[in-house]
């Protein structure tokens, strides 16, 4: 949880089809990615947010998220997931995420603070085959990197974790937060 | 001299003949009132135009290929074109236009198929009844520029609309259409063509079969997987299309059969049934088919046209539960036995010699099919024919699952089976109960089973303690809305003081279990909002009880007035529910309706504050509806499945140019709030849909008292289910006036301290901060044409 507990490296690479058997999107399908090239990509983003959605609740996730937020990222809590985020003292903002993924292809959206559009988006702990509608628009309609770091292959993602179980999930936000910690 | 139809000799004019087929009489009611009767594709091209600059479709593909012509398959990921030009914004558009055209294909064809069958019975001439309006046809009348007086009168809609769809059909064809953009003015026109021929099925239907006309007091249907009784023989008819279970429940009536036979119905047509005789009962919805036919319950299976299993037939007869298919539009390969012996036909599904009949003579059906239930029955019955395992069975099938998870993967909803198997394999079956409500009943989850399992059955003999439990109730679908109940409601909708119109609408695709749409329309009749509801969510509705044993239909009545709950009927009563806010706009503003839709569709958008909800749609039948009471300017939510239609409409609240309206008594320009702010969108949960629901009621033309109103119950929904003031509620704040009453003090003092917004405190006034005052004259419109003096 903290840069100076050790925490396991673990193999987020295994299984990486898409969650829903049949969701094959085309030719092209995320990369599947290990925790930490996740967690130096959103370290090295000069605007990322973090994307978390319904699944939050579940406590040992959303105790992750909130590490997650004191990094210092800004989240966008869609679905309800600003139930459980809203009062940890983030910066959360709450954005349907069917508008959201169609705000972030804008070039003239200012974000949700007002302080300009992102590079990188991250998406968590979201209904599996919403987050994959979403992410679908953004693979084709924007210039936006798009990562995700739930425990569900999302093909239409450019960099992705395979299926987790949730020892090995929970496990890979450690190293994430880890990596971030760094910075 | 009055002319009338029919052939005609003229005395000393040998071999004269005349022959006079269709009478069009002149005067104000048969007088064209606005500049687009009869459509064509490109007629309301503007109006759509001024849609999509708003609501801009947001493309979320399912695929990034398109297959639909041998120069591919094309990648077009990353919106390339593929070999004909097209991208894939443009093709996701074209995928748009034919669910669109599909699903107006359905409810017209449905309308065509009882018109023919009507008119063979009761003549063209049969007047059309819906009960105390004059105003009968609302969507013929705004979209054709006629008002039809018999169900003859309808031939020549049904014809526009084939002859529509048949022009954009070829529009989708490989080499024609490129544009997205009008590729959705197209599905647009698809969506609207799609309430008309739903007008058209439910109001002929109301007028020669006796369905209730505009009661708001209607009887209570009994529903649910535990309302029949078993013990006798059980015939279930499954789909849309009353024509064929009418002619069963005809004769069931004549030979005295309703105490020896169950009949009930599956997914629309259980609605019609009822309506036609309330006999009838209710099992549920499309996700109940699976379900109900692997009990082995049912004796006979009826299928007719719509949201009918495909796989029916192989499913009945592993049961030896003979299957009479009546429409042409399924017809399962069966033989076609519309000439024979019903006898013969008898013997021959009763002995097994045939797994099922087509039957096209619905005269026949009739006596078919009780005759052949009574028969089967008793076979059926002591042989103890069932899909479920019995307790031994259940147990090692329990046992037998390893958690490969296999089966989560293909679920749909994705739901937690394997944690359930481990559970009832300890004793625990609480969680495949929870699974039963939750499961849509697809049946996906038998292929993927490595150990074959076959899961569904499991999952249903687990749930048997709920199941026999689900007895509920629903008033039964009183057709239109009487003009009498828009005279005294219509003021309130427009001005706001009545929160809003809630239709609760779609199928059973839910991504939490049915008990939402029970929910939601719980909470929002507590809250004085009007609820009309249609097919399978109306039914689901009726499937829970308080604490009193009370269903919501029987604790709310069925009035047109705030705090009402209404059902209208099946999925073509839905044509009412888009034509209730025409008459809103005709009866209580005095708009022109005939050939009038532009005008009639500002005025709804601007005005009156209707949302529909399709919180479980499947259907491409139900993305025609959204798209056309999307064209007509009423928003559509649906749950998160629907982000699988591939397009949305969704507003710019940031972009503020996006927001300017005419008033049309100068033409000026007004930016106004971003209201209704989006047309088509999904909600990931329950909690997100609730206070979006409310915003989407807000509406330019509130007066402050209705603002203050609709403003009380977004930020009360927003607060009890997201824990959360709204960011954007301010928005929507034109003075002090439309504040919530009991807030007012500390919403002032927000507005101040968080927004920079001055306050005389004094007054406990806003001085400066919205972007516009409350002016109570203001006439909002989208349209040029509408404004007396346009503006320089």
């Amino acid at each position: 949880m903290t840069a100076d507990a050790a925490v396991k490296t673990v193999d987020t690479t295994r299984r990486a089809v898409p969650f829903d058997t049949a969701n094959i999107p085309g030719p092209k399908m995320a990369k599947p990615m290990m925790p930490q090239v996740a967690g130096k990509m959103i370290a090295k983003a000069k605007r990322p947010l973090l994307i978390v959605g319904s699944e939050v609740h579940d406590k040992d996730v959303l105790e992750r998220v909130i590490t997650l937020g004191k990094t210092g990222i800004q989240i966008a809590a869609v679905g309800n997931a600003y139930k459980s985020l809203g009062d940890k003292g983030l910066d959360v903002h709450y954005i349907n995420m069917h508008a959201l993924s169609y705000y972030i292809c804008d070039p003239e959206w200012q974000g949700l603070d007002g302080k300009g559009g992102y590079d990188l988006v991250t998406f968590l702990g979201i209904t599996y085959y919403y987050a994959s509608q979403a992410i679908s628009a953004l693979k084709h309609f924007s210039k936006t990197k798009v990562l995700s770091i739930d425990k569900y292959y999302h093909p239409n993602a450019d960099m992705s974790f395979g299926n987790l179980k949730k020892d090995i999930f929970i496990a890979a936000l450690d190293e994430i937060i880890a990596e971030l910690q760094k910075e | 001299m009055t002319i009338k139809k029919g052939k005609f000799v003229i005395e000393g004019l040998e071999n004269v003949q005349i022959n006079i087929g269709k009478v069009i009489e002149e005067g104000v009611d048969g007088q064209i009132e606005g500049p687009t009767p009869k459509p064509e594709i490109t007629s309301l091209r503007n109006w759509d135009y001024r849609i999509l600059d708003r609501y801009n479709p947001v493309y979320t593909p399912t695929s990034d290929i398109c297959d639909y012509c041998t120069y591919g398959k094309c990648d077009l990921t990353g919106n390339k074109e593929g070999a004909c030009g097209i991208d894939l914004e443009g093709h996701t558009a074209r995928q748009a236009l034919m669910t669109s055209i599909m699903g107006a294909a359905c409810h017209s064809a449905h309308g065509r198929h009882l018109l023919h069958y009507l008119i063979k019975r009761y003549g063209e001439d049969h007047p059309i009844n819906v009960g105390p309006s004059n105003l009968k046809a609302p969507l013929t009348e705004t979209i054709m520029g006629i008002q039809p007086e018999t169900i003859g009168d309808f031939l020549p809609v049904l014809a526009y609309v084939e002859e529509q769809l048949t022009q954009l059909t070829a529009a989708a064809n490989t080499g024609q259409e490129g544009s997205a953009r009008d590729f959705e003015s197209k599905a647009l026109h698809a969506g609207m063509l799609d309430l008309l021929g739903m007008e058209v099925a439910d109001i002929i239907q109301i007028s020669c079969m006796g369905m209730p006309k505009a009661e708001e007091d209607t009887a209570m249907a009994e529903i649910g997987m535990g309302i029949l009784d078993p013990t006798k023989p059980v015939v279930v008819c499954v789909g849309h299309n009353i024509a064929a279970p009418a002619y069963i429940l005809d004769y069931m009536d004549e030979n005295a059969l309703f105490d020896k036979i169950e009949i009930a119905g599956l997914c629309c047509t259980a609605h019609d049934m009822t309506r036609y005789n309330k006999t009838a009962k209710i099992i549920g919805s499309m996700s109940k088919e699976l379900k109900y036919i692997r009990s082995g319950i049912p004796d006979v299976l009826v299928t007719d046209e719509q949201c009918v299993r495909a796989d029916i037939l192989r499913e009945a007869s592993e049961l030896h539960i003979p299957v009479i298919a009546t429409n042409e539009k399924i017809t399962y390969g069966l033989p076609d036995r519309s000439g024979d012996n019903v006898d013969d036909i008898v013997n021959d599904l009763a002995s097994g010699k045939e797994k099922g009949v087509l039957m096209l003579d619905l005269e026949k059906v009739g006596e078919l099919v009780p005759k052949l239930a009574m028969k089967v029955s008793p076979i059926r019955k002591a042989k103890g024919i069932t899909a479920l395992p019995d307790e031994g069975e259940f147990a090692k099938l329990v046992a037998k699952c390893t958690k490969c998870q296999q089966c989560t993967f293909d679920c749909p909803q994705g739901l937690p089976i394997a944690d359930a198997m481990e559970a009832a394999a300890n004793g625990d079956l609480s969680q495949l109960e929870v699974l039963h409500d939750k499961c849509v009943g697809c049946g996906r989850c038998d292929y993927s089973c490595p150990v074959k399992i076959p899961v569904l059955n499991v999952i249903e003999k687990g749930a048997q303690r709920v199941i026999r439990e689900e007895k509920g109730k629903v008033r039964i679908g009183r057709g239109q809305i009487g003009d009498p109940e828009i005279r005294e409601e219509g003021r309130n909708l427009v001005l706001g003081t009545t929160p809003g119109v809630i239709a609760i609408v779609g199928c059973g695709n839910y991504p939490d279990g049915t008990k939402d749409v029970h929910d939601v329309v719980e909470e929002m009749l507590k809250r004085s909002y009007i609820i009309i509801s249609s097919g399978c969510a109306a039914m689901d509705i009726g499937m829970y009880k308080d604490d009193e044993g009370k269903t919501l239909y029987e604790k709310y009545p069925g009035r047109f007035i705030k705090g009402n709950l209404l059902n209208t009927g099946s999925c073509v009563s839905n044509a009412h529910i888009a034509a209730t806010t025409i008459k809103v706009a005709s009866i209580f503003a005095g708009r022109k309706t005939k050939g009038n839709w532009e005008e009639i569709a500002d005025y709804v958008m601007n005005r009156i504050g209707a949302v529909g909800l399709a919180w479980g749609a499947y259907s491409q039948k139900a993305f025609a509806i959204a798209t056309g009471c999307n064209r007509l300017g009423i928003p559509v939510v649906a749950g998160p499945h629907g982000t699988k239609y591939r397009r949305a409409f969704i507003g710019k609240p940031y972009k503020k140019d996006d927001w300017n309206v005419l008033d049309a008594r100068d033409g000026s320009t007004v930016n106004v709030e971003p209201a209704p702010e989006h047309l088509m969108i999904t909600a990931e949960t329950f909690d997100e849909m609730m206070p979006l629901l409310a915003k989407l009621c807000i509406r330019p033309s509130d007066n402050s008292l209705g603002r203050a109103i609709k403003l009380t119950h977004y930020i009360e929904l927003s607060e009890k289910y997201m824990n959360k003031m709204p960011d954007d509620w301010h928005v929507y704040v034109r003075s002090e006036a439309d504040l919530p009453v009991a807030k007012r003090e500390h919403l002032l003092k927000t507005l101040e301290t968080e927004h920079g917004w001055k306050i005389d405190w004094d007054r406990k006034k806003i001085i400066a901060g919205p972007m516009r005052k409350v002016d109570v004259s203001f006439q909002p419109t989208n349209v040029p044409r509408l404004c007396k003096e346009v503006s320089k």
